[in-house]
């Protein structure tokens, strides 16, 4: 009994602390008609600034990439990435990070997350899509609070894709 | 003989104790799982009590609106890509083609196979060559050509095209030998960390994703140019970028490589 209890204890520590990955709440869209309309057109991926200041980072997997290629996310503020695939199950894993999740043709996959310090990270895709798998990267730049805002200053949408 | 106790009775304390601390641990698990964890971690976005006891269950709900800006966006393309795009050709569609073929002749060649640095549509998939006419059609890709020629094409005539130049031979497409042992790096392997993709991973020889063209025999001038204006995104009729995220990556001399690879086969 103790132990059932001390396990129920543990995952609502887990859970509230974001160190496991609880699942978000299942949302569904069309994958066929993504890149016509609706949150994840073309237009509206990448990073952009919400009223409350915390940024939503927009993301869409396609073999053999992820658009946006280079994702561009402050220090010290709350992160959301809302993302989902365009054809086949990708894996998003932001390496030496605990953001994981998989992008599921069908449904938006969301992860919150706070990066604490700048750096340039790896985000490969870690599911089997398909022959090109293996060159399946994007990369994630996290910056400076301040330069973050500069970058973004006025912008709807910003990534660091050159 | 002493009477035996009856184990599941409510007068057995142990039982009674025991049912209680399970129901007891049920209850606040619940409690735990469906409604204090969700409310927490969806940084009040979840709408209420019974919203969270759904989104811990798994109830699915179509994704929540988010604010648009209000002008409609250009994206890349208005057509669904997907496998059951293209119907299999019947006779009849393949006929209607040939009669509106002559239009593309001039340029594309009599049977398909072009003289003049156009691409040749004899053996060409018709997803390909479909997807491309709508996006001509719809400004996504834009030829001072092409658009004026296609503006009088329904959506009907742009498949029977599609049908009648896919019939039309071509050599033997590249296999996965061919792919394996004659080609360059960049198009057998592409290059991992450049996020590029060998081209046979969605051109054919090794794989085929729909809509993607095949490239034997194309002309090296239009080849590269093609890659050169989706590496500046002067060309974004590619879904998601898929060609853009390519090019971009690629050097000059890789462009050539590739464009001089697929034009000698």
């Amino acid at each position: 009994m103790g132990i059932v209890a001390l396990l129920v204890g543990m995952m609502a520590y887990m859970s509230l602390h974001w160190a496991s990955m609880p699942p978000s709440r299942i949302e569904t869209i069309d994958p066929a008609t993504l890149h016509i309309a609706g949150e994840f057109v073309e237009a509206n991926l990448g990073s952009g600034v919400e009223p409350n200041g915390s940024v939503t980072v927009r993301v869409v997997g396609n073999r053999y990439s992820f658009t946006p290629q280079c994702l561009l996310v402050p220090t010290d503020t709350p992160v959301t990435f809302r993302a989902t695939s365009a054809d086949v199950v990708h894996g998003f894993n932001i390496a030496k990070t605990n953001v994981n999740v998989m992008l599921v043709p069908g449904y938006i996959a969301t992860f919150k997350t706070k990066f604490k310090e700048p750096a340039d990270l790896e985000m490969p895709c870690h599911e089997f899509c398909g022959v090109g798998h293996a060159t399946m990267w994007a990369h994630v730049k996290v910056v400076d609070k301040a330069e973050f805002e500069k970058q973004a200053g006025g912008k709807r949408r910003v990534s660091c894709v050159k | 003989m002493m009477e035996t106790e009856r184990v599941f009775s409510l007068r057995n304390v142990w039982f009674t104790a025991s049912v209680g601390a399970v129901i007891g641990i049920a209850a606040v698990a619940a409690l735990i799982g469906f409604i204090w964890i969700p409310l927490e971690q969806s940084n009040k976005t979840v709408a209420g009590l019974w919203d969270a006891i759904c989104t811990a269950a798994g109830v699915p709900e179509s994704f929540r609106q988010v604010q648009q800006s209000a002008a409609p966006i250009a994206g890349p393309s208005n057509v669904i890509v997907s496998a059951q795009m293209m119907k299999p050709a019947d006779g009849l569609s393949i006929g209607r083609g040939a009669a509106l073929a002559p239009q593309c002749t001039m340029c594309h060649g009599v049977r398909g196979m072009s003289h003049a640095d156009a691409p040749n549509l004899a053996g060409q998939h018709d997803a390909a060559i479909y997807k491309q006419l709508r996006d001509f059609k719809s400004g996504h890709r834009t030829s001072a050509i092409m658009g004026a020629l296609v503006a009088g094409l329904g959506d009907q005539d742009m498949r029977d095209l599609a049908a009648y130049f896919a019939g039309l031979p071509r050599g033997p497409e590249a296999t996965a030998a061919d792919a394996r042992h004659e080609a360059p790096v960049i198009v057998r392997n592409g290059s991992p960390m450049r996020n590029i993709a060998g081209c046979t991973s969605c051109h054919g020889g090794i794989d085929i994703k729909t809509g993607s063209p095949r490239l034997d025999g194309e002309s090296e001038s239009y080849l590269r140019a093609q890659l050169l204006a989706f590496a500046t995104g002067a060309r974004h009729n590619d879904i998601y970028g898929q060609m853009r995220n390519v090019a971009r990556q690629m050097t000059p001399e890789e462009i050539d490589t590739t464009a001089r690879f697929f034009a000698g086969r």
